[in-house]
């Protein structure tokens, strides 16, 4: 007995390549903490609250494309974690979290900070373990790292009673595990290919399963190859340069008119790695109504759940592609589907008009944050106006430039996952393009930025209330505003006052003029956090927009503009 | 809604049970008849499930499937109209 069963479970963390774990110890995960502070191969980054040290490793493992780790004790630090679980569950990241427990002895007691974290977590988790033998760590943490970025990525937890963390272990290395990839069948791609070749209106429905599987570069391939129009999920914004005259942009809610209308009018989607998720396909019924489908996912349980798949491909999308790249020869002459798409982008091309009040726009904002922090930054942002403004006036050129909550939509994400993607990717400039509702929930972890120099910047979006539910409340409740006010125009709090109570930077702009200006301030801190309180009209809203349940052909470009929909009418 | 049976083999984990009970409610399947026995190294879990309209068999088998501790996963019968 060399160890511990805790000196084994960092060694197995140390043996799976785990670099850093984002936590914050407490009574039941103690043992643990007490050889981590002598792994050198180790950083451990102490959050302000677990729920930061969740979406930290989400963070990190997006921008690295490895497991992210977070580490809480028992109980309510469990509990803590439950949100960034369910959030990785939703967005398939691969994560890891390490929860103390109490003891086994005392376990189904309700012992002090005891909770059933496992049970608490069984419909967010891709997987769980409770170790009850010291002996089991290392190739349950083996298997944990394994499942977690193996197939359809997800969050695993290991459950770990604090007697088994201080039992006395020999460490003996596990073998590393593997999980094998499905094989693509290479009848189903045929089809495929035959349906492109004899499609006159295709469109690759692209989302963020491309990412994950790293097939970025295969995918412009194919694009390039084929001529075929591009969109791109909020999941998926980066996976295909937005640069490029393919590009169409984002389908969905908020999408663009020309993305929403090729997958409308399409005769066949060729969807890579998404979910027909309902906020890009509103009213099911009335989704792409004269399409078929290729559909290719690595998770069968995610086709044909939504929209029948007339061409079910499960496969790794960089597998997928790559045999799609090696059979599709024949390529439809698209002409009159481009004069058509591109009659419509430059009919309604994404844009907005400035408040009458003088105040500041919220996508200018934005725009020049692009166009300033460039293709090569990292973009994180949280859920609201701000997030869609981030997925629709950034223009991302590389897969894993933008990191947000979409399946969850979890208020609050930004900063944490910010925060982790720093750590991971250190030479990458990092915004964190917030709201001023959602910083609200979650800025402590900007403490932990300037402790341990993780110098991320943040951009509030400072609009003075919760935007997104105000636009609905202007658009669907008659303009009554039922708790949505957040008074943060009036300075509660304020945000350059709690940038520097935080040990950070903190800059403010409200007028077009400053906006380059502070902008350019911000990039040149480099010593601290930085955060921007840009004022912003609490009137701007999202738009284009599909509302709620409605068919996508009924797409406003603006309110009460409805481009599809009278195009049909005509 | 329709009714179906559905046979599993389970590896002998803590908490297995648990997890393939609680997809069900998550996914909104009614179970109306279950048992556990052991088979061997492994578990066997027959079950007759109810599910909502427009919900597909297939899609939950999958969903069944890509739990790690489910091996083998079976569909007993024919779909039968629940009240025929």
């Amino acid at each position: 007995m060399d160890t511990t069963g805790a000196g084994a479970l960092i060694r197995a963390l140390e043996d799976v390549g785990c670099e850093v774990i984002f936590g914050m110890p407490g009574g039941a995960i103690l043992p643990a903490y007490d050889p981590l502070l002598d792994s050198v191969k180790i950083r451990h980054v102490l959050v302000r609250h677990e729920q930061g040290a969740g979406h930290a490793a989400q963070g990190y493992a997006q921008a690295t494309g490895r497991v992210g780790v977070c580490m809480a004790t028992s109980g309510p630090g469990a509990t803590n974690l439950v949100t960034p679980l369910a959030d990785a569950y939703m967005d398939s990241v691969p994560i890891v979290a390490v929860t103390g427990q109490v003891a086994r002895s005392v376990i189904g007691t309700d012992a002090f900070q005891e909770a059933d974290i496992r049970s608490i977590t069984l419909p967010i988790t891709k997987h769980s373990f409770q170790v009850t033998d010291p002996a089991d760590i290392p190739a349950v943490i083996a298997e944990a790292f394994a499942i977690a970025a193996s197939g359809r990525p997800g969050p695993v937890l290991v459950d770990l009673p604090k007697d088994v963390q201080s039992a006395p272990a020999t460490y003996v290395p596990a073998p590393p595990a593997t999980r094998g990839r499905p094989a693509v069948s290479p009848v189903q791609v045929r089809k495929a290919a035959q349906l492109i070749a004899t499609s006159h209106r295709p469109v690759f429905y692209v989302g963020g399963g491309v990412i994950r599987s790293g097939a970025a570069q295969a995918l412009f391939r194919l694009a390039t190859r084929t001529g075929i129009p591009v969109v791109t999920t909020l999941m998926a914004r980066g996976a295909f340069p937005d640069s490029h005259p393919q590009h169409l942009g984002m389908p969905g809610m908020h999408g663009t008119v020309p993305a929403v209308a090729a997958l409308q009018r399409a005769d066949l989607l060729i969807a890579l790695g998404t979910r027909f998720d309902d906020r890009v396909t509103g009213s099911l019924p009335h989704f792409a109504p004269s399409a078929a489908v290729v559909h290719a996912d690595i998770d069968p349980a995610e086709i044909s759940k939504n929209r029948r798949a007339d061409v079910p491909i499960v496969g790794d999308c960089q597998d997928v592609i790559a045999a799609l790249n090696a059979v599709v020869s024949r390529t439809p002459d698209l002409t009159s589907w481009w004069d058509y798409l591109n009659g419509l982008r430059s009919t309604y091309p994404i844009g907005y008009d400035w408040p009458a009040d003088g105040a500041l726009a919220p996508q200018y904002v934005i725009e020049r944050l692009s166009t300033l922090a460039g293709p090569e930054a990292i973009y994180t942002s949280g859920v609201g106006q701000h997030q869609m403004w981030a997925a629709q006036y950034v223009k991302y050129e590389r897969p894993a430039s933008f990191i947000n909550s979409g399946g969850l939509g979890t208020m609050g994400f930004a900063v944490p996952a910010a925060m982790g993607a720093q750590v991971g990717a250190p030479d990458r400039t990092v915004w964190a393009i917030d709201g001023d509702g959602c910083f609200q929930m979650t800025n402590q972890e900007l403490a932990t930025c300037a402790i341990e120099g993780i110098p991320i910047k943040v951009a509030i979006i400072n609009n003075g209330n919760l935007g997104m539910v105000r636009q609905w409340q202007t658009l669907f409740y008659g303009g009554r505003y039922s708790n949505t006010r957040l008074n943060t125009h009036n300075r509660v709090p304020d945000f350059v006052k709690l940038a520097d109570a935080l040990g950070c930077a903190g800059l403010r702009c409200s007028e077009k003029s400053e906006v380059d200006g502070v902008i350019t301030e911000a990039m040149a801190v480099r010593d601290r956090p930085v955060v921007v309180d840009f004022v912003v009209g609490q009137d701007a809203q999202v738009w284009p927009m599909v509302a709620a349940g409605t068919g996508n052909d009924e797409i406003m470009a603006a309110r009460g503009i409805r481009p599809l929909f009278d195009e049909e009418a005509e | 809604m329709t009714r179906h049976s559905l046979s599993m083999l389970l590896r002998n984990e803590q908490g297995v049970l648990a997890r393939v009970v609680v997809l069900f409610s998550s996914r909104g399947v009614d179970v109306e008849r279950l048992s556990l026995r052991p088979a061997g190294e492994l578990f066997r879990l027959d079950v007759e499930v109810a599910l909502l309209p427009g919900r597909s068999l297939a899609q939950l088998v999958e969903q069944l499937r890509r739990l790690v501790d489910v091996r083998e996963i079976r569909h007993v019968d024919e779909e039968l109209e629940l009240g025929a």
